[in-house]
């Protein structure tokens, strides 16, 4: 019997020839990542087993991402603390407030995720490495720190289900739409627990690094522990000069077996927006036209990467933010940052009408940079509506790609961007 | 064998509002983090050690407790500081289940177990055999006993106390 790819990886990071789903295994990792506000615990969790060196000083991975630039003293006490344990384990890879970015953005523009891996990260999205082809895995701070202190974690061989996307991505549909419109379909509470999620197929094939990210970022909201995508000559081309290690194309075996193999034709899925509350309350962006909010948000780790700002940018261009909307925009890294500045998308935005912040989480923590309010109804291409979530309980926020934001934050109310002539 | 009464969801449980946003920063501390814990899944949770102070030995809930996806510890300490000694569920979500496996609380899988229960009831849990007992209405319920991983890791006090040791005795971690 044949392996998926995520049943290869786990095989071939603990040092077998064959896994099957169920099977607990203590495997290699690649990388382990850590940010600001969790990363002293692991630090400390660490040392407390006994050991002062890292497993690796090259491969412990450090983000200010949370709580960057601090919006009071607690959180700049935070950092402070943060910077001086991550100087006293002279760690390599620190990406400190001026070389800062989302950390899973991160992870993958700066070579820290290999095809055919596994890296995990004290953040739940650390799924968004699946884009690279590797195993990406959310884990708690004592994960970290035992895997700081022996390279290893352990899990048990999820079952895998296959999401075979065919057809043509209509104009303005983003991979965003995509992802909802799975969430709608599979439902968030769950359904997919514990599953490998695997994407193939030629919408797939077709779809940049920037949509795998997205992709890969919000199988965690379905529940799963993974989602994977196989590296390609996209993936190739991405990590060519990014890439720090060797990589090969590792790919499921034809004869591979899966849970349930889902087809959808991409053809028929237009933009996609989730109802303030749940993440799988989605309907099509018809069904919302002329729906009202005040703030638009664009950013996150999901939705933040330069492809997001050239979307938005496009749609903007010489154009203004309707006067009721504040629209802002916060991009996933520093480099992203700089490329969009270079590309004259800032120049664009800004006189569009639209905040650019430092990136950082921002809001979509809910704890600094353009947070909720009493009464806000936010249209956000960020990942998660739930009550609260970006600050007030008496708030509410939609979902949706960068590109319905920026059509609807144009006309003030809830726009289809392909019904805009542009 | 562990013994007492428990608290019955009667929807959803998000880990979101298990630890609500204002103490996601705190410090990972049992004592600390069980003060606020269940803050947000009832208003009358959410008072100082109102949670913990109802002292359940038990929660009972449906489909994918401590969802919504939180991977912070803050949700088991706080659990546990709160006296909390199991989790019976349908299911749960995969971060938390994983970081009760490393602390050690029991996060035990039982089918229809949220149908059988009410807040209130006296239960006893048997560790080695998976079965619930409910002793105030005279039934019980068989859940997927623990794997010997899950358990091993449990017997040693948790993930850390498990590496710490095997790191002290020179034993590889495999």
């Amino acid at each position: 019997m044949g392996m998926t790819i995520t049943e290869k990886i786990m095989a071939r990071n603990s040092g077998r020839d064959h896994v099957v789903p169920g099977e607990l295994v203590w495997t290699n990792v690649h990388t382990v990542m850590t940010m600001d506000y969790l990363g002293k615990t692991c630090f400390d969790k660490f040392r407390s087993l006994g050991k002062t060196e890292v497993f690796n000083k090259d491969r412990v991975i450090c983000v200010s991402d949370h709580l960057v630039p601090p919006p009071n003293q607690k959180f700049a006490t935070m950092l402070n603390e943060w910077r001086e344990v991550v100087k006293q384990h002279d760690i390599t890879n620190f990406y400190d407030l001026g070389r800062q970015g989302i950390a899973h953005q991160i992870m993958v523009e700066q070579g820290h995720v290999l095809p055919g891996t596994i890296s995990i990260g004290t953040d739940s999205h650390a799924n968004t490495y699946g884009a690279a082809g590797a195993v990406g895995n959310a884990i708690g701070v004592t994960d970290a720190a035992v895997a700081m202190a022996t390279g290893k974690a352990w899990f048990r061989v999820p079952k895998s289900v296959k999401f075979h996307i065919t057809g043509t991505w209509q104009p303005w549909v983003m991979a965003k739409d995509l992802s909802l419109h799975i969430m709608g379909m599979m439902h968030w509470n769950g359904h997919l627990l514990y599953k490998a999620l695997e994407f193939t197929g030629p919408a797939i094939e077709s779809l940049s690094m920037a949509g795998r990210m997205t992709l890969c970022n919000m199988t965690v909201d379905l529940g799963a522990k993974n989602g994977i995508i196989a590296p390609d000559a996209i993936t190739q081309r991405y990590l060519k000069d990014r890439a720090i290690g060797d990589w090969d194309m590792i790919a499921s075996d034809d004869d591979a077996e899966y849970d349930q193999v889902y087809t959808i034709d991409i053809s028929d899925l237009g933009p996609t927006v989730a109802l303030p509350g749940k993440l799988d309350d989605t309907v099509p962006v018809e069904k919302l036209i002329g729906t009202k909010f005040n703030k638009a948000f664009v950013g996150t780790c999901t939705n933040g990467r330069l492809e997001d700002i050239a979307t938005i940018a496009k749609i903007l261009k010489d154009k203004q933010v309707h006067r009721d909307i504040n629209m802002i925009l916060v991009p996933a890294s520093q480099t992203v940052y700089l490329e969009a500045l270079r590309a004259g998308y800032i120049e664009t935005l800004v006189e569009a009408g639209v905040a650019v912040d430092t990136p950082s989480c921002a809001a979509c923590a809910g704890i600094h940079t353009g947070v909720a309010g009493d009464g806000d109804i936010v249209l956000s291409a960020g990942n998660r509506n739930m009550t609260g979530r970006m600050g007030s309980k008496k708030a509410e926020i939609y979902l949706t790609s960068p590109s319905v934001v920026a059509a609807s934050a144009l006309t003030g109310v809830i726009t289809d961007p392909r019904t805009l002539s542009l | 064998m562990i013994k007492g009464k428990c608290w019955v969801a009667d929807d959803y449980v998000m880990a979101y509002d298990i630890i609500i946003q204002e103490y996601w920063t705190s410090a990972i501390d049992a004592a600390e983090n069980s003060k606020w814990v269940m803050a947000g899944v009832k208003e009358e949770f959410n008072k100082e050690n109102a949670f913990k102070d109802e002292g359940f030995t038990f929660i009972v809930a449906a489909h994918n407790f401590a969802g919504g996806g939180k991977s912070i510890e803050h949700v088991i300490t706080g659990l546990m500081g709160a006296g909390v000694q199991a989790v019976f569920a349908t299911s749960f979500a995969r971060l938390q289940f994983r970081n009760a496996i490393n602390y050690g609380l029991p996060f035990v899988t039982c089918d229809d177990i949220d149908k059988g229960c009410e807040t209130g009831d006296e239960l006893e849990y048997n560790p080695e055999t998976g079965i619930i007992t409910n002793i105030t209405k005279g039934t019980s319920f068989q859940s997927v006993p623990a794997a010997p991983f899950v358990a091993e890791v449990g017997d040693a006090g948790g993930l850390m106390n498990y590496v710490r040791e095997k790191i002290a005795n020179g034993e590889p971690i495999e």
